[in-house]
């Protein structure tokens, strides 16, 4: 022990992982202060000790502009009047940062009548689009870990992308209706290949690639005593006795939870994917209790959809070019506006869309001004104009995040960053475009001739 | 004279210019139209910015270049004729009650949503949700013509009522999907899943289609309406041969999902 008086150790309780939607909020962090590390996280998975393990406080400017180091002030400076300027701003990102920050970034892009998108437009986005379609039959992770006897995981991989979702809520855990665990519980697996969740599952279905909406469209006519195509088996790879089964025992179980992911919301059909999914949960709710939640990946993915929906009323590609909210993804989401060229300046949040999006879509962010607000350097920060270096949520900052299930976590930062948060470079940014836009009005102090009460003077 | 607006710069970010219809610029003077507010992005513009303006308004409309950044032309249409020589952008006719349209190009995704009557024609392809609702509304086109001599992509009638979409080329996914009555079309393939979540309607391609699992075949016949709009769509220029009119079709029932009532036919043969 003498050894960890000289080494300056802190122990964090209660802490939360923000890796993924899990949201874990039971770590343990031994954090040594003086090397600016988290030695140890207690009961993370491998994907959260990794997540804090590996976190450092990088050695690189807090503000850049076209590469050059600047103070925060002048990048705040150029980041507004850069905003300001432009005819067709978009707001993008936004999942890995706190709700406060999100909510700087959403009332930014109302002041410059811009556009605001969430990386839910490339994850969860057709989900967003069948929420508003079908309508949501929902709970929270709480209720499943009681309540639920029959859980489907259809089209994601738990067992890599969420560890411990099956032991804090879904599988294993003892809960008040569920008193013996895993044993009360029934756990079906629907995807197109036999992955690492396929252990954990009693019933394996395996879907011929792209052929969910099928299945799913099969099942609602089953569940509600309709006939299907006999050559079942050869449009969707599942035999009819096994999709029978299937509705009955979703019919007779007590409460029934789908989880969803990915592979039904990023291939062929989208939206109409989750929107089966939806209404086949509504459907059920004819005979038992049948809820759907899609598992979301990003740590406040979650939050970013309640904020931009709090704000605005809409979840995602929401545009204000006219003042007031319209939401239209296909014209208003990232990947649009930027393959399409319609954008002309950004302000990329907690994000890298520069890796990862279609080969139009980066090009276009080349030809623009970029903003970046990044913990570490992106593909996205390197082609910005400007860049902000910001603290880690979660581990430097505090901070409200949102658990797949909508309900909110407080974070508890383990050390301080020597880099402001998102969430101070963000209404720095606000504050100033707010006096920009009323000088461009008439109205501010730099309009010269306007009322000069309303705005503060411009420091010069 | 007609009135001519001959795009002479192109803009940088979207233009909104629901102005450009023949109704909302009834009786101007090319001065006047030229005055005449556009949204530039998040910026006020005005037409004559973006548009050299000709003649005086009659009723008939011309508009040439390449609109397809323009958003929203011929938007709330009532009356009257408007002609495009280029391409435009998305919204065309949105919510259109009556007039044609006619454009000599490409056009963008969402062609005449929740149109109610008129007609609009395009000879090149159109984007997405061609006569379809908006995110968030039930409803799609409740009336009127939409003739597409090209390609569609996804959702062509999307949650339609009632009217008539003919395409000549292909259509994408989810033709038809959710609609509640009206006639769809397709000379060319359909994409998958078509009529997904119909209630009433008719559906029909001159190509084999995939068919969803909750359609049954009913028969195979000769339905008289069908000549009828085919001989219409003909005289409209669209590619139908002797063999469309003259054919007979498998009948498909479904969804049966929902009450079971819609039909999807397809040329017997093909
Ligand atoms: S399950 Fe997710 S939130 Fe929980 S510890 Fe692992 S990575 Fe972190």
């Amino acid at each position: 022990m003498s050894e960890t008086a000289k080494e300056n150790i802190k122990i964090v309780k209660h802490a939360t992982c923000t890796f993924c939607g899990c949201v874990c909020d039971d770590m343990e962090l031994t954090v040594d202060m003086d090397a600016h590390k988290i030695t140890k996280a207690k009961n993370a998975c491998v994907l959260g000790r990794a997540w804090f393990a590996e976190h450092v406080i990088e050695d690189r400017p807090a503000a850049m502009v076209d590469g050059k180091e600047v103070s925060i002030e002048e990048a705040v400076e150029e980041a507004a009047q850069t905003l300001v300027k432009a005819r067709f701003p978009i707001t993008y990102g936004l999942s890995d940062t706190t709700c406060e920050a999100q909510r700087q970034a959403v009332a930014i892009t109302d002041i410059i009548h811009g556009t605001v998108d969430t990386t839910t437009s490339v994850c969860h986005g057709p989900s967003g689009l069948a929420f508003q379609g079908v309508g949501e039959s929902t709970m929270t992770l709480g209720e499943v870990k009681n309540r639920a006897d029959f859980i489907i995981y259809w089209g994601g991989n738990p067992a890599e992308a969420h560890p411990r979702h099956f032991t804090r809520y879904s599988v294993t855990p003892k809960g008040m209706f569920t008193p013996n665990g895993k044993k009360d519980r029934t756990v079906v697996l629907v995807d197109v290949r036999k992955t690492s969740t396929a252990p954990v599952a009693d019933i394996v279905i395996r879907v011929k690639p792209g052929k969910d909406f099928e299945l799913l469209w099969a099942l609602r006519a089953l569940v509600k005593g309709k006939k299907v195509a006999d050559n079942i088996e050869a449009i969707t790879g599942v035999s009819m006795d096994t999709l029978t089964d299937l509705v009955e025992r979703m019919k007779n179980c007590r409460y029934g939870v789908f989880f969803f992911g990915m592979g039904l919301t990023m291939t062929r059909g989208r939206h109409f994917n989750s929107g089966a999914l939806l209404a086949l949960a509504t459907d059920l709710n004819e005979f038992t209790h049948f809820v759907a939640k899609p598992v979301r990946g990003h740590g406040n993915v979650t939050g970013a959809d309640n904020v931009v929906s709090w704000q605005t009323g809409y979840p995602f590609g929401v545009n204000f070019n006219l003042g007031y909210p319209r939401f239209n993804p296909g014209e208003f989401t990232t990947v649009d506006t930027l393959s399409r060229g319609d954008a002309d300046a950004a302000l990329i949040i907690a994000s890298d869309p520069a890796s990862n999006f279609p080969k139009a879509a980066i090009e276009h962010l080349h030809k623009i001004p970029v903003i970046t607000l990044d913990t570490k350097e992106t593909h996205t920060s390197k082609l910005a104009h400007v860049a902000f270096t910001t603290a880690t949520y979660g581990i430097n900052t505090g901070g409200t995040v949102y658990r797949m299930d909508d309900v909110p976590i407080t974070l508890r930062p383990a050390f301080d960053s020597p880099f402001p948060t998102d969430e101070e470079i963000l209404t720095a940014i606000r504050k100033r475009a707010h006096e920009l836009m009323l000088a461009k009005s008439g109205l501010g102090a730099a309009g010269g001739g306007g009322t000069q009460k309303v705005a503060a003077p411009r420091k010069e | 004279m007609s009135l001519k607006l001959t795009l002479h710069t192109s803009p940088d970010v979207p233009l909104e210019a629901p102005c450009l219809n023949p109704d909302t610029l009834a009786g101007m003077t090319a001065d006047i139209v030229a005055a005449q507010k556009v949204m530039h992005g998040n910026q006020a513009a005005s037409v004559g910015d973006f548009f050299k303006v000709a003649g005086k308004a009659n009723g008939t409309l011309e508009l040439e270049g390449d609109l397809s950044r323009v958003k929203y032309i011929g938007a709330g249409m009532q009356s009257g004729i408007l002609n495009v020589t280029g391409n435009v952008g998305q919204h065309l006719g949105a919510g259109m009650s009556g007039g044609d349209i006619r454009v000599d190009g490409d056009a963008g995704d969402w062609v005449a949503p929740e149109m109610r009557g008129g007609r609009v024609t395009i000879t090149g392809n159109a984007g997405h949700l061609v006569g379809g609702a908006p995110r968030g509304s039930a409803i799609g086109m409740l009336g009127g013509e939409i003739i597409i001599h090209g390609n569609v992509r996804n959702e062509t009638g999307h949650a339609m009522r009632n009217g008539l979409i003919a395409v000549g080329g292909t259509s994408g996914d989810f033709t038809g999907v959710n609609m509640l009555a009206g006639t769809i079309i397709v000379l060319g393939d359909m994409g998958n899943r078509s009529g997904a979540g119909m209630q009433r309607g008719s559906i029909v391609s001159m190509n084999p289609a995939e068919m969803l699992p909750t359609f049954t075949h009913a028969c195979v016949y000769r339905p008289e309406f069908l000549r009828l709009l085919l001989l219409h769509i003909r005289s409209a220029g669209l590619p139908v041969n002797d063999d469309h009119i003259e054919g007979a079709y498998d009948r498909w029932c479904g969804d049966v999902v929902e009450v079971n009532r819609g039909e999807i036919l397809l040329l017997n043969g093909a």
